[in-house]
């Protein structure tokens, strides 16, 4: 077939196909019936698989390299299309949260532990370094800052404040989410580092969460220390040890891909880091809005702010150990 | 490697063409969205002076939301084009040509936090010397490329001569040869297709004017034409 008889056949095909284009990008609601009435509903794939065959064709043929060009501008328009990801449905939001994260974690099982171990060794080995050789808090912080720190857990000032300076529960809030996932996002991605970013970050938490309570602890500031951070401790920091371990799997996939290719591990461990860095944004957000409007509540009795701290520790240890058993194979979640 | 094309094979079996952009389109592209987002911002904290200590938690999250949401959801939502993307005719694409994805989006806009180190995108500067189709070290992970938003390309007219039957046999690269050179002529000057033209003496049997005037007609009978 010549290309004249070729595009007199099929000139009004394209046409359609391209207001079809233009519509869809359109937001209107007179753009919706034009697409509407060039291409109903459901035969776009159709219309793009027609499409596709005749610039095959025109390919085949040899047609001369406009033809060949427009159609494949009209293919790759429609290819924009027909593949964009489908918004987010709250059935596969509450799949991934209930059963998806929690088995991911799992899976990465090794790394985290690792990151647990770096974390919470750390931050145990510098509460207790500081109830036995207390001076070693001035080589950690200045002056400045350890005045701020005591002033913000003093037992004799925490009758109007608790955990903080100054600034609403709002202020907080937004400080806590700004700060805390901005730390848990910087964990997961200097992994790339070969790991030794993830690494850094989490004993560098570790050492200064850790050194922060020790001192306090130890000049006997303990008790509204300790029950500020009760409530909000288990999510943040599980999130922080959650996002180590995304981090160290991808500092993995760098180091030893095993038997992938360099490129094709790292892709892998970026979208198991991306499910995990969803749970981790959830879990902080989570955290941060417990430590601006719970943990600084000073009507709250120390033991029940402790009982619901040890609570959310059990729950959420609970949920990640055993979310997602009973489902059998890992068709949950997009 | 020279080149920066990539090609894609989809489902329906064409191929995509895509063309990778460099550092420097990109970092204009990430300069223009710098400017909006701290217009914004500034326009926020304009806002907010007057709300006091419970704005400040407000500017936060926004904060937060424009600094790691910012592109992610631009990205996402319209079709892989932050502002600066749009202005600078980028798109970020899978590695397959399809729209890129959430977690896609996702892994590649938080290893910026790589990208950054040591200073001012350095990290991302080499990677995306070192890479053929100029991807930082967010796009190797997260398997995505930036890519050139196509121009919509229109079908030039071609001169109407009347069909000219060839006297001998073509063969399809040839044809193919004289149908485009028909259809770029709108875009030379008399004098460059009388220079082309002159170069097929036998085949027109004519020079200059004449011989770009055989061309066409020929060119118009390969398509089909009476």
């Amino acid at each position: 077939m010549k290309q004249e008889a070729f595009q007199a056949q099929h000139e009004q095909d394209w046409l359609n196909f391209e207001r079809w284009l233009d519509a869809h990008a359109g937001r209107r609601e007179r753009d919706r019936k034009t697409a509407e009435g060039l291409i109903p509903a459901g035969q776009f794939p159709l219309a793009l698989r027609r499409l596709c065959q005749q610039l095959a064709l025109a390919e085949r043929r040899e047609y001369s390299v406009r033809l060949r060009d427009r159609l494949r501008a009209l293919a790759q328009r429609g290819h924009q299309v027909l593949y964009k990801p489908a918004p987010p449905r709250l059935q596969h939001m509450l799949a991934f949260f209930s059963s998806q994260f929690p088995r991911l974690v799992r899976a990465q099982w090794r790394v985290m532990a690792v990151s647990a171990a770096l974390f919470f060794l750390s931050l145990i080995a510098a509460v207790v370094m500081l109830q036995l050789r207390p001076e070693l808090i001035h080589s950690l912080f200045d002056p400045q800052q350890l005045a701020n720190f005591e002033s913000m857990y003093d037992p004799a000032r925490t009758r109007d404040r608790i955990g903080r300076s100054e600034g609403a529960d709002l202020t907080m809030f937004g400080y806590y989410i700004f700060n805390n996932i901005s730390i848990g996002f910087r964990t997961f991605a200097s992994g790339l580092l070969a790991g030794i970013g993830s690494i850094f970050v989490l004993l560098l938490n570790g050492t200064i969460i850790g050194a922060v309570a020790g001192h306090l602890t130890s000049i006997g500031y303990g008790e509204p220390f300790w029950s500020f951070v009760a409530g909000h401790s288990a999510p943040e920091l599980l999130a922080i040890v959650i996002s180590g371990g995304a981090g160290l799997q991808v500092g993995m996939a760098l180091v030893a891909p095993g038997r992938r290719s360099r490129a094709r591990a790292l892709v892998e461990a970026g979208v198991i880091g991306a499910k995990l860095v969803l749970g981790i944004f959830a879990m902080l957000v989570f955290a941060a809005f417990i430590e601006a409007y719970w943990s600084s509540k000073l009507w709250v009795p120390p033991s029940v702010k402790y009982g619901v701290g040890g609570l959310l520790w059990v729950l959420i240890l609970a949920w990640l150990w055993r979310g997602g058993r009973d489902i059998r194979s890992g068709d949950t979640g997009p | 490697m020279i080149d920066t094309l990539r090609v894609a094979e989809t489902p329906e079996g064409i191929f995509l063409q895509m063309r990778a952009a460099g550092a420097l389109p990109r970092a204009c592209a990430w300069a223009l969205d710098f400017l909006i987002r701290a217009a914004a911002l500034f326009t926020l904290a304009g806002m907010l002076a007057a709300l006091g200590a419970s704005g400040s938690g407000v500017y936060l999250l926004a904060l937060f939301t424009v600094i790691w949401l910012y592109p992610i959801l631009f990205e996402v939502l319209l079709e892989g084009q932050t502002p600066g993307k749009k202005i600078m005719r980028l798109r970020v694409v899978n590695a397959n040509g399809t729209p890129v994805t959430w977690l896609a989006s996702i892994v590649r806009n938080l290893m910026r936090t790589v990208d950054m180190l040591p200073i001012a995108y350095g990290f991302g500067l080499v990677a995306s010397l070192a890479d053929p189709y100029g991807r930082r070290l967010g796009d190797l992970v997260a398997g995505t490329l930036v890519v050139y938003v196509d121009v919509p390309v229109r079908v030039g007219e071609l001169p109407s001569v009347p069909a000219l039957a060839s006297s001998i046999s073509l063969p399809a690269t040839e044809r193919a040869a004289i149908i485009e050179f028909a259809e770029r002529s709108a875009r030379l000057t008399p004098e460059r297709q009388a220079e082309l033209a002159d170069l097929l003496p036998m085949l027109t049997g004519a020079r200059q004017s004449v011989a770009v005037r055989r061309l066409h007609g020929l060119a118009a009978s390969f398509l089909g034409r009476a």
